[in-house]
């Protein structure tokens, strides 16, 4: 299926493979559910982005940690929920938030691996299984405010915090 | 291609994933490498261990820090190294491993990601791609002195560091 455009609605059942965050021991390994994030994200504005790979360079330097910086001035816009998606599964996305700080529901840690959003709404990233690198905004209507996608998932521009920030 | 079996030899061409841990800082993402197990695991005694995933339960539970605690038992029976593979790619495998704080070249975790071992020498676990639970000793000279796989992946038993030292003990 083609990409989300701005004024798409997110569709009814995505679904993501969702290990919350309890504690900061990333060798204690949590507990999966699944997330109904067509349910879930019903009502609120959320801000969603995809990287190709949890632990990995480009994702870790200089993708992740400005979200995180940020947290609160996505706050401040309203954006109710900050989600990351990765095709990695979701004890690897857990321990990936653990390992980067963040505590509860600050920011969601989810993985790809049920309903293969990226691929089937997103962007893959033409590595194997990999999603590709992008951010989507959605309001509380569902509909996409902001979807772009970057042109080579080495860089880090149209699906930065900075460039989303900037878009609400 | 059957599961390799005591008395068979390791296979050429058998490649891994490897990112070297080199610091502690499971956010410092390291740089992607081959590792070539054949070629590495020449006149070493290895102990090559597979699980289905890195950070899930079992694994990190009752699999992989019993390695980390008895290496030097392993140690004394003349075990060079340890490699544990599972089908994460290498950079999880190696943030796997700064979080359960392995240091050194002794134990080494690394992505079958690349020649698929477990599927095409080993077993795999029956869900998706995942790797199965099994360990293997490699002799100096290549040949396989133990193979045995977990009839349910989620349990740690001929799998364990303590039935691969009892083996060793032999």
């Amino acid at each position: 299926m083609a990409p989300l455009k701005v004024g798409d609605s997110l569709p009814a059942d995505v679904k993501f493979e969702w290990a919350p965050i309890t504690d900061s021991d990333p060798t204690a390994c949590g507990l999966p559910q699944v997330y109904d994030a067509s349910k879930e994200w019903a009502g609120k504005k959320v801000v969603l982005f995809s990287v190709p790979g949890a632990f990995t360079p480009g994702c870790q330097a200089r993708h992740l940690p400005p979200y995180i910086e940020k947290r609160s001035e996505f706050k401040n816009k309203g954006v109710d929920i900050v989600a990351v998606i990765a095709s990695n599964d979701s004890w690897v996305m857990n321990a990936w938030g653990k390992v980067n700080g963040v505590k509860g529901d600050d920011i969601l840690f989810l993985s790809d691996t049920k309903t293969f959003f990226s691929k089937e709404h997103g962007w893959p990233a033409g590595m194997g299984d990999r999603n590709g690198r992008w951010a989507m905004v959605f309001d509380k209507d569902g509909k996409v405010t902001y979807a772009e996608n970057e042109k080579s998932p080495g860089e880090v521009d149209v699906s930065g915090a900075e460039a989303v920030l900037a878009k609400l | 291609m059957p599961p390799l079996k005591p008395g068979d030899k390791f296979p050429e061409n058998v490649v891994f994933d490897w990112v070297p841990i080199k610091n502690q800082d499971a956010t410092l993402a390291g740089s992607p490498q081959d590792y070539n197990a054949s070629s590495e695991f020449k006149n070493k005694k290895a102990v090559l261990v597979s699980v289905p995933g890195a950070f899930t339960p079992s694994c990190q539970a009752y699999h992989l820090p019993p390695y980390i605690d008895q290496f030097d038992k392993l140690k004394k029976q003349g075990v060079d190294l340890v490699v544990v593979i599972a089908s994460n790619d290498g950079w999880v495998m190696s943030a796997w491993g700064k979080v359960n704080r392995i240091e050194g070249n002794d134990i080494l975790l690394m992505g079958d990601t690349k020649s698929f071992f477990s599927k095409n020498h080993g077993w795999d676990a029956g869900m998706g791609d995942r790797n199965g639970r099994w360990a293997m000793v490699i002799e100096k000279d290549g040949t396989i002195s133990y193979a045995d796989n977990e009839s349910d992946p989620s349990k740690v038993t001929v799998s364990g560091v303590d039935a691969v030292l009892k083996s060793l003990q032999k």
